[in-house]
């Protein structure tokens, strides 16, 4: 993912976001070789919750046109909500099962309402590890219902094809038993259409393990830098 | 409560210039000035009426293409 280091993406990022980073797992040794890292590019409300996601690296362009839905969307939502935070939340949920429908030509009904959350460390909703260590739960995406019925055919397969050859690409089950496909940033606007303005220590672990396939290790933790061979001016460091 | 949570919200998009980050930060070689932590970003982003971006990282990049 260059695209942090592409300058209209730095000019946008520093306009409209306060930027930070964290770590949430950490590489396996198979052989003599590392393997996994990855990043996912969450854009929250200054209380942490998440309004958007963008899994897995990206390129420049595409990283744009995903900020820019977050502060076009975030506008739009503040006017149609009036000041109501459930509409508000809901008007956001609605707008990522849109942006799934333009994007692959998939519905999913938006769950423009919550359930309950776990009461703390020793509810029976709180997920747990086999030492008893409460992890981040795996948050159940809505079903894909399947295709926009309002497309054509032909518009339908074009969507899909262009879902195809996005990074993450993959098929997955919808109602009826059809098989669709999809990619990382469908599964995560499929995720938000029911879970968007939830805090992002209920989100990261469902976009880590379910969306990108990693293994979270950790809770997110605080690093010195996010990218080991530079210092923080960008001075390229020795190994 | 809600009220607040969406009064946060609502205040974050109101354009301001970017000013001198007041924070320790640092754009380690790409384009983007990043805080040490999340809650001051949550702070800095409360006070310059913005949103708040978090990376998530994981592992130790070898191939700097990876970001």
């Amino acid at each position: 993912m260059s695209a942090l280091a592409d300058k209209d993406v730095g000019r946008f990022l520093n306009e409209h976001f306060v930027s930070s980073f964290q770590k949430v797992g950490t590489f396996k040794i198979v052989g003599n070789q590392k393997q996994g890292g990855n990043v996912a590019s969450y854009f929250l409300a200054p209380d942490g919750r998440v309004l958007h996601v963008v899994p897995g690296p990206v390129d420049a362009g595409t990283f744009l046109r995903e900020a820019k839905w977050v502060v076009d969307t975030t506008r739009e939502a503040m006017t149609a909500s009036k000041g109501d935070g459930a509409k508000f939340k809901g008007a956001f949920r609605t707008a990522h099962a849109e942006k799934l429908k333009s994007e692959t030509g998939l519905s999913v009904e938006a769950i423009t309402w919550d359930p309950p959350e776990s009461q703390g460390e020793n509810d029976a909703l709180t997920f747990r590890d086999p030492t008893g260590r409460s992890l981040a739960p795996k948050l159940p995406p809505p079903p894909i219902d399947g295709p926009d019925v309002r497309l054509s055919d032909a518009e339908f397969n074009k969507r899909q094809q262009a879902a195809n050859a996005a990074p993450g690409n993959r098929m997955m089950d919808a109602k009826g038993g059809r098989r669709v496909a999809v990619n990382n940033q469908a599964i995560a606007d499929q995720l938000l259409a029911a879970h968007a303005m939830v805090k992002i220590e209920r989100v990261y672990g469902t976009v880590f393990e379910n969306i990108l396939g990693e293994k979270v290790s950790t809770k997110p933790v605080e690093i010195a830098t996010p990218f080991p061979w530079v210092d923080r001016e960008g001075n390229k460091l020795s190994k | 409560m809600k009220r607040l949570v969406y009064g946060l919200v609502v205040t974050a998009l109101v354009a301001v210039p970017a000013t001198a980050q007041e924070k320790k930060s640092g754009c380690f070689g790409t384009r983007v000035t990043f805080l040490d932590t999340p809650k001051e970003a949550a702070e800095l982003a409360i006070k310059q009426e913005k949103l708040v971006f978090v990376l998530h990282v994981s592992g130790n990049f070898e191939d700097p293409r990876e970001t």
